[in-house]
């Protein structure tokens, strides 16, 4: 189900005070956040994220088209390791 | 045939049906068009007058993108999700649901037609 449009976008409090924080100063550090269910708005246009996955955090510079999505969308959780290829024969040791 | 909004109707079908042969117009969306614009949903597409098709068609055309013009927002949609690198541009670079459903089974839609894996466990228990 889809988010109420009443309530608007949910927009992590905490990272939107350091992303206003920044526009103020005018500076462009990375911000690290665990906030992946937070929805990307204006506001966070050219600003760049370090956005964590579990374990890393990914880096993303948030740009026009992003607007609308969620950090966590850029974020990658899973890793795929190709399948299949042949499979090398084990040579015996001699 | 009549025509609406430059696209060929089938003449002897009711026209709220008829009019879901256009592409980005379904029966619900056809109901409404009808509605709003004070046109019989029974009347067949070939009974309508021509000031009515003409009148369809123009509504049509203002408020509702189909065909063609649809088809190349989708694309574009599509096209912007990959560039941006977001999860679902990722699931349509590669080929996979893009909407969450299993992949451990089924799938074959976006898949494709099987691809036999030599050594999987099923394959051994037929063997």
């Amino acid at each position: 189900m889809s988010r109420s449009v009443k309530k608007g976008p949910y927009v992590d409090s905490k990272l939107m005070q350091k992303v206003l924080k920044q526009k103020e100063i005018g500076s462009s550090e990375p911000i690290k956040t665990w906030a992946r269910s937070c929805t990307i708005i204006p506001d966070f246009v050219s600003h760049t994220f370090m956005i964590h996955n579990g374990k890393i955090f990914h880096k993303l510079f948030v740009t026009d088209d992003m607007v609308g999505h969620k950090l966590g969308e850029f974020a990658q959780t899973r890793t795929f390791r190709a399948h299949g290829g042949v499979k090398k024969k084990e040579t015996p040791h001699g | 045939m009549p025509r609406i909004a430059g696209n060929d109707i089938p003449a002897n079908k009711r026209i709220v049906i008829a009019l879901t042969y256009i592409y980005g117009i379904g029966k619900a969306l056809s109901q409404k068009i009808l509605k709003d614009l004070n046109i019989n949903e029974s009347v067949r597409a070939k009974d309508l007058h021509e000031d009515q098709l003409s009148m369809l068609g123009a509504y049509i055309e203002k408020n509702f993108s189909i065909e063609g013009q649809l088809r190349r927002q989708e694309m574009q949609n599509i096209v912007r999700m990959k560039s941006i690198n977001c999860y679902r541009g990722l699931r349509h670079k590669t080929g996979l649901p893009v909407r969450g459903q299993r992949t451990r089974t089924n799938a074959r839609t976006r898949k494709g037609r099987k691809k036999t894996v030599a050594g999987k466990k099923s394959v051994k228990e037929l063997g």
